[in-house]
């Protein structure tokens, strides 16, 4: 099974790398940064609380009297609330923090003679809570401050940094998908080629451009990849067609020496005449290959020899019919018109298609007695052509089989007498398929085997 | 006896088509090339040709042209190659027919006899195409100024079956038939050349014939 999409693969890798890297960021700036922010605050707030201290004892040894207006004095500076306990009495000037704010734990830690700070939390605001002792004149100081203007900034920079962590994430992913399209495109680009050498357009290559290094390689590896293939195609079908043709000029002064010879039978022993009668049957079996194997061989080496006719499809398979049973001798088979089919045109090349004619016949002569009908009919945009015999049919399983070349089914083996030459069906196959048609075996209703050809009808004028 | 002129490089194909023809009661006369084959026919006219096309030198093709322009002899091309642009070169080089090797010696025999028996239709009134008047029964057809057109005797023939139907089409197999003298189906590609080579000599535009006129999906017809 193939995996998902590499184009979203790629897409998620960078969204989510993205997204982390950014919130992790994030986080360790925020958390830095408050840190630095708190840490500075309380400094300052612990140094204020010291001078402050030191100005509340100077006013208590001095004139005890002006405490109160220093106390506001002190808060008007600084945004703290100062509680000051002196012999055993609460002394606030303060509006908002009380007594009751300050934690036990300073309470106590004051109450045995020692300065202490701590921050806290009331109703969702942050406390400082700074406590120093001034034994001299039996007097604690405890100042609170407020840490929420700290807080805000603090979520100000949280939003900034979350706006800036999406807005990275989305850059990510925007990245991935250009990243991915200029990873997949080449690989598009080659599939695409590939498809189309696949069906047979063996010129295609891979436009050579301005591109990465890699995809240029890929590039040139590509085309030089396909130019080998075609190179060697086209050698293959050279060597079967210059095959043929050098058996040709032998097997013309075989074939000519052995009609002579056939004049002359009469005056042969009867074991020679035999001998004769032997060279002459596989003789005209070698011609026939000779001929198909060159006939393979030019239908491989390209459609550059198609001469495509657009004619009228019932007259065309007539002259095919009676030519094909003409020439190999063979009865002709009924031919049934399905319909008003005078006007239906289909583009072939005459001579290949008489070829698909003549070599189904020949087939069904050779497998199955005898082609008992051709009929013609329209379907859809479509003429079908079936040659139907009366024989064995032909297995399922062969049915596909029948079109390979060389391929012997079992009819062949049964029936040692009829000798083809295993390229007719996939001559047919390679002929109908070049005038974009196709071929399929079936069962003929009568219960022989069928063999349909399905062309595509051509309109008047095209 | 009918004399037969064998062009062919082969010399074990050459041998045995003139054993063959021989034995086939005909005079042989054979070539290993175009120019002996040419220089032989100058001495000893025969009554019909077989050109090999592929020949070392003069191809098979000049050959045809040598021997067309001296003689209507029929010429039936051998080649070893039957893609359609061979054929038509072939034909269009003056050959009549053309048979692809490996062919069937009694096919070929068959068609040189056909070939051999073809006699000019001599029932066919003398009519007009334009500025043309063919006289079937002189085998001529002659320009309004008097002077002669040269048609090979195939393309005469084609001419004057055509005309002999009086204006009705004869598909290409008829043609093959009535012309080429063959009882089975032929080449089309045989007629199509021939006739368009005949057109380039009667129509005043070849390109849009106005006599010997297409009827698709039919066959030809020659309007009068």
């Amino acid at each position: 099974m193939p995996r998902r999409s590499l184009r979203l693969r790629l897409l998620f890798t960078f969204g989510l790398g993205a997204l982390v890297l950014s919130s992790l960021f994030a986080s360790l700036t925020y958390v830095g940064v408050q840190r630095v922010l708190v840490s500075d605050r309380q400094h300052t707030d612990l140094r204020d609380s010291f001078v402050n201290a030191a100005l509340i004892r100077n006013t208590l040894y001095t004139s005890p009297p002006a405490l109160p207006s220093l106390l506001y004095s002190i808060e008007q500076a600084t945004s703290a609330n100062v509680l000051v306990r002196t012999h055993h009495q609460w002394l606030s000037r303060s509006r908002g923090a009380v007594a009751s704010d300050v934690p036990a734990g300073i309470l106590a830690k004051v109450g045995a003679g020692q300065a202490a700070e701590q921050t806290i939390s009331v109703g969702g605001h942050l406390l400082f809570v700074v406590g120093v002792p001034i034994p001299a004149v039996e007097t604690t100081v405890y100042e609170i401050f407020q840490l929420d203007p700290l807080e805000h900034t603090l979520r100000t920079l949280l939003e900034l940094l979350g706006v800036g962590a999406l807005a990275t994430t989305l850059m990510g992913i925007g990245g991935g998908l250009w990243a991915s399209r200029r990873a997949v495109r080449p690989l598009e680009r080659v599939s695409a080629a590939a498809a189309l050498i696949a069906e047979g357009e063996l010129t295609t290559r891979l436009a050579v451009g301005q591109a990465d290094r890699e995809v240029q390689r890929l590039t040139e590896s590509f085309n030089a990849m396909v130019s080998r293939l075609v190179e060697r195609m086209e050698r293959d079908a050279r060597f079967a067609s210059d095959v043929s043709h050098e058996l040709r000029s032998p097997l013309t002064t075989l074939t000519t020496t052995a009609s002579i010879l056939q004049q002359h039978r009469s005056e042969l022993s009867p074991a020679a005449q035999e001998s004769l009668d032997l060279l002459t049957a596989d003789l005209s079996v070698f011609r026939s290959l000779v001929e198909d194997l060159l006939e393979i061989a030019r239908s491989d080496a390209g459609a550059t020899t198609l001469v495509i006719e657009t004619v009228p499809a019932v007259e065309l398979v007539r002259q095919a019919v009676r030519s094909a049973a003409q020439r190999h001798a063979l009865s002709e088979p009924q031919i049934v018109v399905d319909g008003e089919l005078d006007d239906v045109r289909v583009s072939v090349d005459r001579r290949r298609f008489e070829r698909v004619v003549t070599n189904l016949i020949v087939n069904a002569h050779q497998y199955a007695g005898d082609a008992v009908a051709v009929r013609v009919s329209r379907r859809g945009d479509s003429l079908v052509l079936d040659v139907d015999d009366a024989g064995p049919g032909i297995p399922e399983d062969e049915r596909e089989q029948v079109f390979a070349r060389f391929f012997r089914g079992h009819a062949a083996h049964d029936r040692s007498a009829s000798r083809g030459t295993g390229l007719g069906l996939a001559l047919v196959r390679d002929h109908v398929t070049s005038f974009q048609g196709t071929i399929t075996a079936t069962d003929s209703p009568e219960g022989g085997a069928r063999f349909e050809v399905v062309l595509p009808v051509r309109e008047e004028g095209e | 006896m009918p004399r037969i002129l064998i062009v062919e490089d082969d010399d074990h194909i050459r041998s045995a088509l003139r054993l063959m023809f021989e034995g086939e009661g005909f005079d042989v006369d054979d070539a290993p090339s175009g120019e002996v084959g040419v220089a032989l026919f100058s001495r000893m006219t025969a009554d019909v040709a077989i050109v090999d096309v592929m020949l070392p030198g003069m191809s098979g093709f000049e050959t045809c042209q040598a021997l067309r322009a001296t003689s209507d002899l029929p010429i039936v091309i051998v080649s070893a190659r039957d893609e359609t642009a061979d054929v038509v070169l072939g034909l269009e080089s003056g050959a009549d027919d053309y048979v692809t090797k490996p062919f069937v010696p009694e096919e070929l025999l068959a068609r040189v006899r056909a070939h051999l028996r073809r006699r000019p239709d001599k029932h066919t009134h003398a009519f007009t195409l334009g500025r043309l008047k063919v006289v079937p029964d002189e085998g001529v057809v002659r320009r309004d100024d008097g002077t002669e057109l040269h048609l090979t005797s195939t393309e005469f023939r084609l001419l004057t079956d055509l005309a002999s139907v009086s204006g009705k089409v004869l598909s290409r197999e008829d043609l093959l038939e009535r012309v080429w003298g063959y009882d089975y189906f032929g080449d089309s590609r045989l007629v199509d050349v021939h006739i368009r080579r005949l057109r380039t000599k009667i129509e005043p535009d070849p390109a849009s014939p106005v006599y010997l006129v297409t009827v698709r999906g039919a066959g030809y017809k020659l309007v009068l």
